[in-house]
């Protein structure tokens, strides 16, 4: 069964039809790449999923449930995590709470009463999300930045406690929205690698919408191409390259980029 | 049909001079992006200085304020418009607002409560608060009679003719000239006039300039029917001004003007038709603010948006070291124990003060963790305490319940209504929720707190203290411990689960959206909170003089609590518990022959503190106090070359974290 299947989704801002008839579809444990040439709807079908936009028509269905109606916090307790290509960090919390709150939103069953009161149970609850942030603090090798603002942290870092944090809710299905942006080529190939690593190693279902070709190439199993808001092309990074439609819409003038792309060679 | 006519010809006079204010507010926000909720102290303070200047000495008679220049009306007028006024402006521009550029929308509102505050205490201090009749600009008379018997007053006619005036006079400026053209580039796009070569800085000091004016202009108008009040005028004005605004948004300046002239023509017309007729009068006086609820409401998205996401605080004087959990537990301790003598160590009136500012304590403790945990905004915080006070008064009266279970109830009738606004909350942001909050506070006071039956009139309704708890000392154990208890909740509010929940929609509410945070559950749940805890500080505050009235509970109390709560440090629970003890030993210290000059100065320096903290240190006067005591372990620890058996010393620093 997918993950996600989005049915035949439209989504229109008066009279501009910003996404046409989009079906897309995450397998479990699938790594899916959305992509197309800017302004080709990607981030409002990605808002779209995620539930901070609700689509004109069509259906948003995870795990075999329709959320089309569900806000974006409801399909994140169901088990949707994401990221945001304009960061948005808890700027004036340490690197470890913006980790910490995640962790409880998912885990923790304390009771505000509790919390407040500060009875026992909280103690032990605090004690076991602690852990997970603690765990995903030193698997993203973000130890030495504990105690820091988030805000303080640069790009590079930033990105991957952005993604740490959707990975303390234990989510089904990953959802990044150009990753690689405020990246230089450096910080975008150690990021993809440990996005493989979180695919692979975790199993984590993941669908990533990014401009950065070189990235999508080398990390996605099968990409869905955009353009106009109209999905033109659906396959693997290979056969997506060769597609003429996909060539002239969107890799036209850049041939020489998708030829020097690490999937070609 | 005639008296139809009148209404409409009134309306339009009244109309015109809000219009006119409105304009000049909007002028300012959209050029410096500042909402001014001080505008109608600052048209106090310029209409007192115009009374100054005009007035008449008596001989025997003491009047404060008054210079005895006896300037004739028209040249003081043209003074204090012209001249008095933009030089205000442009000074509060320069050195106040510019410095706060940058700064979420929420620190610049605050920054004006601040000048409330200031310009109602400058008020205080020269005039002595004294209700002063201003002479009107117009001869009195009538100016024609309409057919059918009806007449049209002289000064209604002149009021009507200099707002007319003043408005073409700025329409004209705006359109034809060339600092009009770049106003008009400004108010329509700030950051691309700025990024075309327009000095933004020197637009919007004009704006401010005119923007003062106007409500000079407002206040030297309004003031010969209205009486020249410290208590009527500022209120007043800010609710004309700003029903008026919020019509077009505060987006565009025509809209601004059609909303003043609609909410005078409402307003006459429920004066002339509906007044005195029991529930709708007082609906007539909550008029503007209800029109700003609905406003409000029905905005448009976008709108409603504006300032949320942006992170409360964006700097702040960071502490380099911090004192250690156990000192500063310690710390807390040590002072609480003292506090805990004070009846036994000090004379009664000190101890009776003690006890007032245990009572601010918990009332700043509400909007800690509203504001400096949660990033969000109440003007309202006195709605609570009076919905409280009075609903445990009539439980104690007509129910017959004992005190200790109505006082409980009380203030837990308070909680729905701020479930409300945090609910509200979850749509409104920033700037638009402050105004919500304020039109809150008068809304509750001119429907149910100004009603007779509900607060008992002018002298109040009895609310005894509870049983065992009579005598002056034993009560002020009773606000001890209540602020020890909601001290305790404040911290651990902070420090748990839900102090980081509420702290991660603080600084993204996206961000906390996407890990699947109810934002909604969460933001009624700490306004229900703070709206208890609020109430209950309305409780406690009746007890001082064991009745419950209306005058505790006055709107603009609130916005002196959010003053004194940021000058004190409105991110902490030490900072309300320094800000209260402040507050209720203030009227103590003045009591001092040599210390006696601060019963004058209160308002003017909490609001010019609140305001300095916002530009020099928004942790405010706690924040300062940490640093200290930062500072001084740090000196200790290098002396002692950081041997760790001997006891730390004490910081400065009072209360708990």
């Amino acid at each position: 069964m997918s993950v996600l299947l989005s049915q035949g989704v439209t989504i229109r801002f008066g009279g501009l039809t910003a996404v046409d008839d989009a079906t897309i579809e995450v397998p479990e444990g699938g790594f899916i790449g959305l992509i197309g040439p800017n302004g080709a709807g990607k981030t409002t079908m990605f808002n779209a999923i995620s539930g901070f936009l609700s689509p004109t028509r069509g259906r948003i269905m995870f795990e075999g449930r329709d959320v089309t109606s569900m806000g974006p916090s409801a399909r994140a307790r169901l088990g949707m995590g994401r990221t945001f290509q304009k960061l948005e960090l808890f700027g004036r919390m340490s690197v470890f709470d913006n980790l910490m709150v995640a962790a409880e939103s998912a885990e923790s069953k304390l009771d505000i009463v509790s919390d407040i009161l500060s009875l026992p149970r909280r103690h032990s609850e605090e004690t076991r999300c602690a852990r997970i942030a603690e765990d995903m603090l030193q698997a993203l090798d973000l130890g030495w930045a504990r105690d820091r603002r988030a805000a303080e942290l640069p790009v590079g870092h930033a990105r991957i406690l952005e993604l740490g944090r959707a990975l303390c809710t234990k989510p089904k299905l990953m959802l990044l929205d150009e990753p690689s942006s405020g990246l230089d080529s450096e910080e975008t190939r150690a990021f993809g690698k440990l996005l493989k690593r979180v695919n692979e190693e975790m199993g984590m279902s993941i669908l990533l919408v990014e401009h950065d070709m070189d990235l999508v190439m080398d990390v996605c199993k099968s990409l869905y191409v955009l353009d106009f808001g109209r999905l033109i092309a659906q396959g693997t990074p290979k056969e997506i390259v060769k597609d003429p439609a996909v060539r002239a819409a969107y890799l036209g003038e850049e041939d020489d980029e998708a030829a020097a792309s690490p999937a070609e060679r | 049909m005639q008296i139809f006519i009148r209404t409409l010809i009134l309306g339009i006079a009244s109309g015109s001079v809000y219009a006119l204010a409105s304009t000049g507010l909007v002028l300012t926000y959209k050029t410096s992006g500042v909402l001014n909720f001080g505008y109608g102290a600052i048209a106090l303070f310029t209409t007192y200085i115009h009374w100054s200047l005009t007035c008449v000495r008596t001989p025997g008679i003491t009047t404060s304020g008054c210079i005895g220049t006896h300037l004739p009306v028209w040249l003081s007028a043209l003074i204090v418009v012209l001249i008095v006024a933009p030089i205000i402006g442009v000074f509060l521009e320069r050195q106040l607002f510019r410095p706060l550029e940058g700064q979420p929308q929420i620190i610049s509102v605050i920054a004006t409560v601040g000048l409330f505050v200031l310009f109602r205490g400058i008020a205080q201090l020269i005039w002595k608060g004294e209700t002063k009749s201003v002479p009107s600009l117009f001869p009195s008379g009538v100016a024609f009679h309409l057919p059918g018997g009806a007449t049209i007053p002289k000064d209604s006619l002149g009021i009507l003719i200099v707002a007319i005036v003043a408005a073409l006079g700025l329409g004209a400026a705006l359109r034809w000239t060339r600092i009009g053209v770049a106003f008009r580039a400004v108010v329509s796009n700030r950051s691309v006039a700025g990024l075309m070569g327009i000095n933004t800085g020197y637009v919007s000091g004009l704006a401010w300039a005119l923007g003062t004016s106007f409500a000079a202009l407002m206040g030297i108008l309004l003031a010969p029917t209205l009486l020249l009040d410290p208590n009527l005028l500022p209120p007043f004005i800010i609710a004309f001004v700003l029903g008026a605004a919020v019509i077009g948004y505060m987006r565009s300046l025509p809209l601004a003007y059609a909303g003043g002239i609609f909410i005078g023509i409402a307003q006459a017309i429920f004066v002339q038709y509906i007044r005195s007729q029991g529930i709708l009068g007082r609906i007539s006086d909550s008029l503007p603010f209800i029109m700003i609820t609905l406003a409000v409401i029905f905005a448009p998205r976008a709108l409603r948006q504006a300032g949320a996401g942006a992170s409360f605080i964006v700097r702040s004087r960071e502490i380099t070291q911090r004192v250690s959990k156990n000192t500063r537990g310690l710390v807390a301790v040590v002072f609480f124990a003292f506090l805990a003598l004070v009846p036994i160590l000090f004379s009664g009136s000190w101890r009776d003060s003690v006890y007032q500012g245990f009572v601010y304590a918990i009332i700043f403790i509400s909007l800690v963790i509203l504001t400096g945990y949660s990033g969000q905004i109440s003007f309202g915080q006195t709605a609570f305490m009076g919905i409280a006070a009075f609903t445990t008064a009539h439980l104690v009266q007509g129910a017959h319940l004992p005190m200790w279970i109505a006082m409980v109830l009380g203030p837990l009738a308070a909680v729905p209504a701020g479930n409300l606004i945090g609910f509200i909350a979850v749509r409104v942001h920033g700037l638009y929720l402050a105004l919500m909050t304020l039109a809150f506070a008068f809304m509750a006071d001119s429907l149910f707190f100004q009603n007779p039956t509900i607060s008992g009139g002018e002298g109040g309704i009895a609310l005894k203290r509870p049983a065992g708890f009579h005598s002056p000392t034993a009560l002020f154990y009773l606000g001890f411990v209540f602020l020890i208890v909601f001290a305790i909740i404040a911290v651990n509010l902070r420090t748990g689960r839900t102090g980081r929940v509420l702290a991660s929609m603080r600084d993204s509410e996206t961000g906390s959206r996407s890990l699947g945070i109810p934002v909604t559950k969460y933001k009624v749940l700490i306004f229900g909170l703070s709206a208890f805890i609020a109430g209950m500080g309305g409780v406690l505050l009746s007890f001082i003089l064991e009745q419950a009235g209306n005058r505790s509970f006055m709107p603009f109390l609130a916005l002196i609590y959010i003053a004194v709560a940021v000058l004190s440090g409105i991110f902490s629970v030490g900072g309300a518990i320094v800000g209260g003890l402040l507050y209720g030993i203030y009227g103590q210290l003045s009591g001092y022959q040599l210390l006696s000059w601060l019963n004058n100065w209160q308002l003017v320096l909490f609001g010019l503190g609140c305001t300095l903290a916002l530009v020099q240190n928004p942790e405010g006067m706690f924040g300062e106090l940490r640093r200290a005591g930062a500072a001084i372990t740090r000196l200790y620890e290098r002396r002692a070359g950081r041997s760790s058996g001997r006891p730390e010393p004490l910081p400065v620093a009072g209360g708990q974290e």
